[in-house]
């Protein structure tokens, strides 16, 4: 085996082709990387637009059929193409075979078609983009997605096959993880973000084909009037909620469970702890997993849902907040008396303990049933679900990029602009979403595209974060790349991790490992250092 | 990266369908058939929401699922269970004679397999044809005189689209089977190797295993 | 190592083809056993039977078919997974769909969301008291459309299409002139003009508007049991009669399904 320097996975072959036909997952993994951030982009940009629409109570840009399209495109674009494959189809590509000492996923071929699967749902959503676009908002309730004279159809599409993608995702690192840890490598010493990844993909494959016989059933609606969902043919629009929820509630946490993982590397490394209540951490993955299926229904308080329904809804939704207090009290323990180094990594994690505690209290305000029928469907639940997605995922999407940077690109990054960077989108973030919880207790409804005018300084306010967060991301996009190209070359293990990942060179021969490893501890006996 | 094979703890040659990543054929075996039964799962659960669409309506309108599935053709139905557990058993038979190695032997009974999943497709379609005539068509499109229950749409929405979707896997059951063939042909299998066509088998009785539930549930509604 | 495995794959079970063609005559004969039962009449029994002979059925070809028998549990567990969440869906969606209704807003709940204890017992028997309650709520909420003498000539009628109804003629009432039509439509509201649902008012308050309205009716009519009964008045119990200030979905779905019709019949 030919292991120097010069010979790693990034030229092991040349040309275009052999990327977009590489069975090499880390080389997938970028692509999912190069594709998510892209549609961040367009998505954010859809995000910029609407807050500026929102910054007089009137119209401001655009007319209210156009903001409808936005904010349409906004979630669906984040939720379906950007958040839910981001974290699992990049860093989790990337990542996770390494960590088990692997040298692919379980079945590579099906890895790249998921990949393709999901450009290909990606194309078909944003070709409404150039039609008559779409205006349901990302939930297509009932029945007026059926009624709509808007593309909706072709967004419908998108994520039925997108859905494919994470099924097929999920389904491979479930095996992957099964089959293919490397000797030593027992479930006790696994690291914790691959624990997340597994409750991940489970959720993956037990959520997701429910969504792609809800899409399956909608299309249908559209197309002959099958009338399973619309109350004029005698269907229930109450039941497509349901199927809604069932697939859409457990995807929020395959949105943040992975994330959840992110942070749960980076603390013990930056803390130089050994990570506190490992058991807990892993297992209370499986409990947020598990809980994720019985409490889709808080979102439909209202919808007409039964007071039965509505009564143990709530009552299991609290539920949720037993795990997730787990995680949190564990990373907190971890960091007490450690020796806490303030590096990107480290920074976001802190800065995603922040807004995902306060996204996760706030959950708790709207599982309460009688404070949820004020708050629904106002900007309470807007800025509770951009403190736990934004302040959760991409927080937690960051950490991770900075933290794994040198190993997939094999060069560092600035500190001094991460973290000008960092403070950026921090405080951006915070100035945002802060007033619209003051908006939505004020009850400024959400999806309206013009309010009252008392409501006029807390949306400037609110669209003015939206510029710092812009600068923000757009900061980290120029540096990372000005890194990538330049930056100083960087060692095989930067942060002295303990995981097998920087165990092996920077960046990974094509075959990760020179001679495959063999696990003989757990992999966060980390001790602080005596000055 | 041509010599990393030889790293791997087996020093001398392999199996040519052993993947580098795994370190001997029975892991190999082992992952696709879990990988498999994941599949499966989530097939369930994409055909369970369509029974619960189904447990939903009936429990709901009753009197409507029984005066509407009487239209449905009770021996036709059952002459498609008596089919495809047939072509369940064939297609048992193949894997088993493929894992002797028994490659003539297998090939026929996937042939009988195909075949009998075709018998099932042509019932299906004089079924299909039959409601289409009678106007006993999903949601907006139905238009039927006899049946006067005012929600009876609905049952057709249900039946179309269960056994429409298995219909659906029917299909693409036999396209699988005939790439097996294909690839049985070219000798391909042995007792050594035979994952596709015994995971394809996996395919296939799952399918059996759909319509098991929906013949009681769709023809034999008291 | 290639030897190795080529023994273990000896290993592999292979099912035998005695046993197979076995289970598959079994299965065929159960298909026999379920059809014959299409034809018996044992009530819901027929379909719990049914459903327990498809499972026995899938369990033969889970089993044997599939191998699951002398397969690792493990398979067999992923695989019984996919049902606990089935089970799951099913179960948490029917506490919705089968239990609709509101049925916690009863008896003293009632009361308590109607402002307070009623004042009226029987609000849908006509008394003076309660004529005269109702005609302070009919200046307070009615007369801007329908009028101070109830005659559909309101300050805000001239703009309205369709007028409001003229309570003191006996002609083209939507629902009907007795009190409980009446308050049929003080629920709902009427489709296609702008008379709104008043469901948001107290139980007792629109039975009293009902009385007051149905008394400017120059034949005033009375309700039969069986009227009151429609508006869910039975034997002079009022339970059940209003829950919450909202519509079932099932009576909504039933609405939009007579007016598409009507709409259909229409045109």
């Amino acid at each position: 085996m030919t292991t120097s320097s010069h010979s790693n996975y990034l030229n092991h072959s040349k040309g275009l082709w052999s990327w977009l036909s590489t069975l090499d997952h880390k080389r997938i993994g970028l692509m999912y990387l190069f594709t998510t951030l892209t549609f961040f982009l367009v998505g954010g940009i859809f995000a910029l637009l609407i807050r500026l629409e929102l910054f007089t109570p009137g119209q401001t840009i655009m007319d209210p059929n156009t903001y409808n399209r936005m904010f349409t495109y906004h979630g669906a674009i984040m939720v379906f193409l950007v958040i839910i494959p981001a974290i699992p189809g990049a860093l989790g590509n990337f990542i996770m075979p390494i960590m088990l000492g692997a040298k692919d996923v379980a079945f590579p071929r099906l890895n790249l078609a998921s990949y393709w699967i999901y450009v290909a749902g990606a194309v078909f959503a944003t070709s409404a983009l150039f039609l008559k676009g779409a205006d349901t908002g990302w939930t297509f309730y009932t029945p007026y997605s059926i009624r709509t004279n808007s593309t909706v159809i072709l967004v419908l599409t998108g994520a039925f096959i997108a859905g494919f993608s994470s099924i097929l995702t999920g389904l491979n690192f479930i095996v992957t993880i099964h089959k293919l840890r490397a000797p030593g490598q027992s479930w006790s010493r696994l690291p914790l973000f691959v624990w997340a990844l597994y409750a991940t993909s489970i959720v993956q494959v037990l959520a997701t084909p429910v969504l792609a016989i809800t899409l399956l059933l909608l299309m249908m609606e559209r197309l002959l009037g099958i009338g399973i969902f619309d109350p004029k043919l005698g269907g229930d629009p109450v039941l497509f909620q349901h199927f809604f929820w069932f697939y859409s509630h457990p995807a929020v946490y395959i949105m943040a469970l992975p994330g959840f993982g992110i942070i749960s590397e980076v603390i013990p490394v930056f803390s130089r702890k050994p990570i506190f209540g490992y058991k807990a951490i892993a297992y209370s993955s499986f409990g947020i997993a598990l809980i994720a299926f019985i409490v889709w229904g808080h979102h439909m308080y209202v919808s007409g849902q039964s007071e039965l329904a509505n009564f143990v809804f709530s009552l299991l939704t609290m539920a949720v907040a037993v795990p997730t207090g787990i995680k949190v009290f564990s990373w907190v323990a971890t960091m007490y008396r450690g020796q806490v180094r303030f590096e990107a990594p480290m920074l976001y994690a802190l800065g995603f303990l922040e807004l995902f505690t306060v996204g996760g209290l706030t959950g708790v305000f709207l599982a309460t049933l009688a404070v949820d029928v004020h708050l629904t469907a106002t900007y309470f639940v807007v800025a509770h679900f951009h403190y736990v997605m934004v302040g959760g995922t991409i927080m937690a999407l960051l950490a991770g990029l900075h933290y794994w940077f040198p190993k997939m690109s094999g060069r560092m990054y600035p500190e001094k602009p991460a973290a000008i960077a960092f403070w950026f989108i921090l405080v951006g973030f915070n100035v945002t979403f802060f007033p619209q919880f003051i908006l939505g207790a004020q009850g400024m409804p959400r999806r309206y595209w013009g309010y009252l005018p008392e409501f006029t300084l807390l949306n400037q306010i609110s669209t003015f974060g939206s510029w710092l967060l812009a600068v923000g991301f757009v900061y980290i996009a120029i540096y990372l790349w000005k890194a990538m190209r330049n930056g100083p070359v960087a060692t095989a293990n930067p942060w002295s991790g303990l995981t097998l990942e920087w165990q092996t060179s920077s960046p990974p021969p094509h075959d990760n490992f020179a001679n495959t490893p063999v696990v003989t501890q757990w992999p966060y006996e980390y001790r602080v250092e005596k000055a | 990266m041509s010599n990393s094979h030889a790293d791997n703890s087996h020093g001398h040659g392999h199996h040519p369908a052993l993947a580098h990543h795994f370190n001997n054929m029975e892991d190999q075996f082992e992952a696709a058939k879990f990988g498999m039964w994941l599949f499966l799962v989530t097939e369930v659960l994409m055909f369970g929401g369509l029974f619960i669409g189904y447990i939903v309506f009936r429990g709901l309108y009753p009197e409507m699922f029984a005066e509407a599935h009487k239209v449905l053709s009770v021996p036709m139905g059952a002459l498609n269970t008596i089919v495809l557990i047939t072509s369940s058993l064939t297609m048992l038979l193949g894997v088993t004679s493929a894992q002797r190695g028994e490659r003539t032997k297998s090939v026929r009974f996937l042939w009988v397999t195909i075949l009998l999943a075709a018998c099932f497709l042509v019932v299906k379609y004089f079924e299909y044809s039959h409601k289409f005539h009678e106007g006993l068509l999903p949601g907006a499109l139905f238009h039927n005189e006899h049946i006067t229950h005012p929600k009876a749409p609905l049952f057709f929405s249900l039946y179309f689209m269960m056994t429409g979707l298995h219909g659906f896997h029917v299909v693409v059951g036999m396209c699988l089977i005939f790439w097996i063939i294909r690839r049985s042909k070219r000798n391909e299998f042995s007792p050594e190797f035979y994952t596709p066509v015994e995971l394809v088998g996996f395919y296939w009785h799952f399918v059996d295993l759909v319509w098991i539930y929906l013949f009681p549930l769709m023809y034999l509604v008291p | 190592m290639e030897s190795n495995d080529h023994q273990k794959h000896s290993h592999h079970f292979i099912l035998p083809t005695k046993t197979a063609l076995t289970i598959g005559a079994i299965l065929l004969g159960l298909t026999g056993v379920t059809v014959l039962m299409g034809s018996v009449h044992l009530g819901s029994f027929n379909m719990a039977l049914a459903l327990l002979v498809a499972t026995v059925k899938a369990s033969l070809v889970c089993g044997y078919f599939m191998n699951l028998k002398y397969d690792k549990a493990g398979n067999g567990f992923v695989f019984s997974t996919a049902f606990l969440f089935l089970a799951i869906f099913a179960v948490l969606t029917g506490t919705d769909i089968f239990f609709r209704g509101d049925v916690y807003v009863k008896g003293p709940l009632l009361a308590a969301t109607s402002g307070g204890p009623a004042k009226f017992k029987t609000p849908w028997i006509a008394s003076a008291e309660i004529s005269a309650h109702g005609k302070e709520l009919f200046g307070q909420q009615c007369t801007a459309c329908h009028g101070v003498g109830g005659a559909g000539d309101g300050a805000a009628a001239a703009a309205l299409n369709p007028k409001p109804r003229n309570f003191t003629a006996n002609v083209g009432w939507k629902n009907g002139p007795k009190p409980s039509q009446i308050f049929k439509t003080l629920k709902e509201g009427i489709a296609g003009g702008a008379m709104a649902s008043y469901a948001s008012l107290p139980v007792e308050d629109r039975w009293a508007l009902s009385q007051y309205v149905a008394s400017l009716n120059p034949q005033p009519q009375k309700d039969s049991d069986a009227d009151l009964a429609l508006v869910g008045v039975k034997g002079g119990n009022q339970e059940g009669v209003e829950t919450a200030s909202s519509i079932p979905v099932e009576a909504a779905i039933d609405l939009l399904v007579n007016e598409a019709k009507a709409k259909k019949a229409g045109t």
